[in-house]
């Protein structure tokens, strides 16, 4: 069973079709990464699997359970699997590093304080910002930001990670050691759905790629076939327009 | 004309004065509270609570900083009266300066929540928190610091316009000054010894709630 299972997802902002039926199912310990041309809606396939836009037709299930993204029930059992980091601003501006982290656990969990904190500093160790603890968001560089924003994430032991370009607000030198944690997180056999413009990457640490265009996904497949042998002249458009920018610049 | 300075005549009334310190203190804290709770439940009506909410605090907001605050008090204390409402005059200046402290508060509130990044939002929203804990955790604690500045400046002026309540008889300061100089009569004396009181008061109100913004709110203002 799919550890996450979209079937024909519909999604739409007022009266503008964003999400035309995705199909798209994510094993247990698979990463999967979404490529596409800006506007495509692979960030809305995000926000509507986190439950922060209503889908108009289709199902998202978590290991068998579909979520029913009317009741808040439901929705909050969801939200308790799957965790969401954004391309910037995830942090709370007036917590510390590690309030940003416990603050979930221990204030809306209701867990145990000691074990919870115990776990952060491990996790910020992890990320390497174990000496940041008490920094405030605005005193880290971007790329230390999403690394606490992805701690905070793992720090609610979700069954599956989606990251929505989390490089592309960085500056040039500080996207690597974000893209390090990740492959930390890809090694340890984490459930990632990623939207990344980082060829390289994606083509290092996915399983498969899907390329997605007008809110559909054109094609599926492993990056091998995506990045060398794209089956659609659309893909390889994109992909060689992209990995063409990349070697020029 | 030789006029000779007298502040001798006034040091017996120091104690009496500082009485009168207090009652201003009280006026503006509380309307500046009472403004702040309005203030905070009209800008989030501005924000998000339909069209006719939003209508009402903006046609709210537009009567409160349009008109004189001397105005409204007057409304309140001998307008009401005719329709059976009647208020003492610290009540009377009391609700007046709380409802024109909401106008304004209102704006300056309006925009700080404003300011709250959308995705800190949505963060707080997939974390599972209800919207009163994002109130509370989130978007509270960035309203206060970002809005801070804004806030002593408005308290400050709240804390001169109490002087306005002597017209109606409180015994606050400038009302405690009259008093001192229609027995006196050392005018001089007794309204520059009154504002040097009013600059010390709001000097250390300023710094006061400079250090606790810090505190609090790790709101960047300079302390002086
Ligand atoms: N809040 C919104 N309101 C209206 N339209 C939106 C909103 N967010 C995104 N869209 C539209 O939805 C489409 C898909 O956007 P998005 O999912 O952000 O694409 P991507 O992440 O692939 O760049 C775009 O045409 C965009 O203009
Ligand atoms: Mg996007």
């Amino acid at each position: 069973m799919a550890q996450l299972d979209i079937r024909g997802l519909v999604a739409r902002y007022n009266d503008t079709t964003v999400l035309d039926g995705i199909d798209l199912a994510i094993d247990r310990g698979e990463i999967v990464s979404l490529i596409g041309p800006s506007g495509s809606g692979k960030s809305t396939l995000l926000r509507v699997i986190s439950g922060l836009l209503r889908p108009v037709k289709g199902t998202v299930s978590l290991a068998g359970e579909t979520i029913d993204y009317g009741d808040r029930r439901s929705l909050r059992r969801a939200r308790n699997r799957l965790a969401i980091v954004f391309q910037q601003y995830n942090l709370f501006g007036n917590m510390n590093v590690l309030r940003n982290v416990m603050v979930t656990p221990v204030t809306i969990k209701k867990r145990d304080r000691r074990e919870v904190e115990a776990e952060a500093r491990t996790l910020l160790e992890k990320v390497g910002l174990g000496d940041k603890l008490n920094a405030y968001p605005d005193e880290l560089s971007g790329g230390q930001q999403q690394r606490v924003a992805i701690a905070r994430a793992l720090c609610l032991k979700p069954e599956i990670l989606l990251l929505d370009e989390v490089t592309s607000a960085l500056d040039p030198e500080r996207v690597g050691e974000v893209l390090d944690t990740i492959k930390l997180l890809a090694a340890e056999h984490m459930t990632l759905l990623i939207v990344s413009h980082e060829m390289a990457f994606v083509r290092d640490v996915s399983h498969r790629v899907a390329f997605m265009a007008e809110g559909t996904i054109q094609e599926l497949g492993t990056p091998e076939q995506i990045f060398d042998a794209p089956r659609i002249a659309r893909t390889r458009t994109f992909v060689s327009r992209i990995l063409g920018h990349r070697t020029a610049a | 004309m030789h006029y000779v300075l007298h502040y001798g005549q006034i040091t017996p009334y120091i104690p009496y004065l500082l009485g009168g310190v207090l009652i201003s203190l009280a006026l503006s804290i509380l309307s500046f509270a009472g403004g702040m709770v309005l203030g905070l439940v009209f800008a989030i009506l501005r924000n998000e609570g339909g069209a006719a909410a939003s209508r009402f605090v903006r046609g709210y907001v537009a009567f409160f900083t349009n008109t004189p605050q001397l105005v409204q008090i007057y409304v309140i204390y001998f307008g009401l009266p005719d329709f059976g409402i009647l208020f003492t005059p610290f009540m009377a200046v009391l609700i007046g300066m709380t409802l024109n402290a909401a106008g304004y508060l209102t704006e300056i509130l309006r925009a700080g929540l404003a300011s709250v990044h959308a995705q800190e939002l949505d963060a707080a929203e997939t974390l599972n928190m209800s919207r009163l804990q994002t109130l509370r955790h989130v978007i509270l604690p960035h309203l206060f610091r970002v809005t801070m500045p804004a806030l002593t400046n408005q308290y400050i002026l709240m804390m001169l316009g109490t002087s306005m309540a002597a017209i109606f008889g409180v015994e606050e300061l400038t009302g405690r000054a009259f008093n001192i100089n229609s027995t006196t009569f050392r005018s001089i004396e007794v309204f520059t010894t009154v504002a040097a009181i009013y600059v010390v008061v709001t000097f250390l109100a300023t710094i006061l709630l400079a250090l606790f913004s810090r505190w609090a709110f790790r709101a960047r203002v300079p302390v002086i």
